[in-house]
């Protein structure tokens, strides 16, 4: 009875719907490894506490940080708890609420790293500085003029450490401590630095919520639940008293103006790994692709298997999925590649496949008499298919090679998944860093279309070139 | 001379060519006439080393292969493919290749000869057959006829001991042509052979110096043409030329 009315009561109170991202979210909010089905973190009961306080029933919505502000603006939550900092560019989007919670951040290396104790010595060696995209970390890191990898969680980031892809790893101490601090082959590098602050964010038009959330977070504060929290997860140490005084707020906001004519350069120079990530893939597709055609139809029984085998993985299972799997497995049994490496690698193989078929049904629309002409000629079968038969498939090829090309240059956008500077993921980063998602978006649809439609031009002149030479296919007759 | 003896080709259950045995001398033309699908093209094929055949052996000249020998990708196949050129029935040209590059692709890349000599040698065939202007055209800008004669120019090109040529009544007009007959008669008076496969006796009549009547699967009789043509042996050719007439 006592408790169908507590759950009646909680049905009945109003619900504050907060968002964070649960993926790599440890400390924070993340899938319970005791019990997957639920989360916890000290941001999941930072919010169970903060709606107790507000007398509201905390409901949880998982979702992607690095699009959270445009997310809460599309009204899928009603406030963002994670670790949220308040930045200069994200004031004039949005509210936020008082700070919880004073982080520091963190710089870690590599245990056999003496060269780097501080984020100067990085800058001062050219290393580079692996970071969360869009956070107080990668704002100071961009301002500063390192070299920043940006990644979408913690995980990736120090796994790219250890393996030496990038050379430091910049984070807040908290994720440090779940992440890096176990590690035995990381170390920190000095001492936690630069003071910030974690805050409740809420949509410009919400300003009583942002009362009632300041409310309830110095109720909080000053009643100690803040504390246990905090204690409970080894995060709490006595500069956080500071917030329980109601004086100027302690904490530093990083900030990134965004300026437009750098951010075009950055697009510009993003365009140019798409590029490359394209030719390099397909340049292995095109020439992988000719053993594996030759060994599907020509290899015997055994060799012919493995060439189906591998066509039908590298079709029937998603470019992003082997990519990920490139890039975090194969480290696993000794093979480490670099992002950009990975995804030419990673998409040569997957269209090497169908480019495979594509030359396949190509050599099989040359007629067999064709062979046997250059042979009665005196060619050996090396020679024949030189001059002879390679000439005039490629040309039935080259349509749909070309279609597989452009395709390709659009499928470079899922190397974003392994941390790869493309266009796609400028896109999202800019986009996310301007709130500018139609202006940047409308900036980078004109870039890829500048890249494909001069390929798409060219690759249809070179085909009328060769197709006026190459109809006697068309018209020769079948023979008995 | 070349020696056809006992030649024998099985596909799956049905016999194509059942112990074909022949002889002829070399420098003259052979006609192989009789009905659709008894074996010319295939006893053709054979002649060309382009198909394996089950027994028997060819020998031409001074090259020969046995049926083991036909199936191997043994270097006695190469050299023997070498021996003669063959111009199929639907021709099946370059078609990315200049009527010029037609023929002189193969004297180039596989004789080594200098590309200079190879095109003149092209072009003074070319123009005997008075083609020369279409030495930069592609196959398909040529009419039928055109695209016959660069057949035999590419296969003669090579200078084969045996000239092959399947069905060429189907292009038609430009063998019957003075000039192709010359072309073909001048090939003959330097000792080489040809041998022209046709269902059409009146194709032959008067151009080939032999004729060999194939019935089903195997050789009927052979003999010279007019020969065979006046008195012939056996009651299946009668009967084949007595239908030939009436067309």
């Amino acid at each position: 009875m006592l408790l169908a009315l507590q759950s009646l009561a909680a049905y009945s109170s109003p619900t504050l719907r907060w968002g964070a991202d649960p993926s790599g979210g440890a400390p924070y909010v993340y899938a319970d490894p005791a019990n997957p089905q639920t989360y916890t973190g000290f941001d999941y009961e930072f919010a169970e506490a903060l709606a107790r306080q507000m007398r509201m029933r905390a409901e949880f919505v998982p979702t992607d940080w690095e699009s959270i502000v445009a997310s809460l603006n599309r009204k899928e939550f009603d406030v963002i708890i994670n670790g949220f900092e308040p930045t200069e560019d994200r004031a004039r989007e949005m509210l936020f609420s008082k700070p919880y919670y004073l982080f520091r951040l963190q710089l870690t290396v590599r245990k056999d790293n003496n060269l780097i104790s501080s984020l100067e010595d990085c800058k001062t060696n050219g290393k580079s500085v692996g970071t969360l995209v869009n956070c107080a970390a990668s704002r100071l890191l961009e301002s500063g003029g390192y070299i920043v990898k940006g990644y979408q969680d913690p995980v990736g980031a120090y796994q790219d450490l250890e393996l030496g892809r990038v050379d430091a790893v910049l984070m807040d101490v908290a994720a440090e401590m779940f992440y890096a601090r176990r590690n035995s082959s990381l170390k920190p590098a000095g001492k936690p630095f630069h003071t910030g602050a974690y805050v409740v964010g809420i949509r410009k038009s919400d300003s009583l919520l942002a009362a009632k959330v300041n409310a309830a977070i110095d109720s909080l504060a000053d009643n100690g639940t803040t504390e246990r929290i905090f204690r409970k997860w080894q995060l709490w140490d006595d500069e956080q008293l500071k917030l329980r005084t109601k004086g100027t707020e302690p904490y530093a906001m990083t900030s990134q103006d965004f300026n437009w004519t750098e951010g075009l350069i950055k697009l510009l120079k993003a365009a140019g790994v798409t590029v490359l990530l394209a030719f390099g893939a397909m340049i292995i597709a095109v020439i992988l692709g000719i053993p594996l055609a030759l060994g599907q139809s020509k290899g015997g029984r055994i060799t012919g298997t493995l060439c189906t085998v591998y066509i039908e993985f590298f079709r029937g299972t998603p470019v992003l999925v082997q990519l990920l799997f490139l890039y975090f497995g194969l480290p696993v049994i000794g093979i480490t590649l670099p992002g950009w490496l990975t995804a030419i690698v990673g998409l040569g193989l997957n269209y090497a496949a169908y480019e495979s078929q594509v030359y396949r049904s190509a050599f099989q629309a040359v007629p067999e008499r064709q062979w046997q002409v250059a042979y009665s000629l005196g060619m050996r079968p090396f020679q024949a298919f030189r001059r002879i038969i390679f000439p005039q498939a490629f040309r039935i090829a080259l349509p749909p090679m070309t279609n597989d090309f452009v395709a390709l240059f659009k499928d470079t956008s899922t190397a974003f998944a392994i941390a790869v500077w493309e266009l796609a993921t400028a896109y999202r980063e800019l986009a996310n860093a301007t709130q500018s998602y139609l202006g940047i978006g409308l900036i980078v649809c004109l870039y890829y279309l500048a890249m494909s439609l001069p390929l798409a031009h060219y690759a249809h002149r070179l085909e009328r070139k060769l197709q006026r030479k190459s109809t006697g296919i068309l018209t020769s007759g079948t023979e008995q | 001379m070349i020696t056809i003896s006992e030649l024998g080709k099985t596909v799956g259950t049905t016999q194509l060519l059942s112990n074909v045995s022949m002889e002829f001398p070399t420098g003259k033309i052979l006609g192989v006439i009789g009905p659709s699908g008894n074996g010319k093209t295939t006893l053709l094929l054979c002649l060309s080393g382009l198909l394996p055949f089950d027994r028997g052996s060819i020998t031409i000249g001074v090259t020969s292969i046995t049926a083991e020998e036909s199936s191997l990708r043994s270097e006695k196949i190469w050299q023997f493919r070498r021996q003669s050129g063959i111009v199929f029935q639907h021709l099946h040209l370059f078609p990315h290749l200049t009527v010029l590059r037609n023929i002189t692709e193969a004297p180039i890349h596989v004789n080594g000869k200098p590309k200079a000599v190879a095109e003149t040698e092209a072009l003074a065939l070319l123009e005997k057959l008075g083609i020369g202007q279409h030495r930069n055209k592609y196959p398909e800008e040529l009419s039928g006829g055109e695209q016959q004669r660069v057949a035999i120019l590419r296969a003669i090109a090579m200078n084969p001991e045996v000239l092959l040529l399947d069905e060429p009544t189907s292009a038609l007009d430009p063998i019957r042509s003075g000039d192709v007959r010359n072309l073909l008669q001048d090939f003959t008076a330097t000792g080489h052979t040809v041998v022209i496969v046709s269902h059409s006796v009146r194709f032959l009549r008067g151009f080939a110096d032999y004729l060999a009547f194939m019935g089903k699967s195997e050789l009927i009789e052979m003999n010279r043409t007019q020969q065979l043509l006046e008195n012939p042996q056996d009651e299946r050719t009668r009967e084949f030329l007595h239908l030939s007439e009436m067309n």
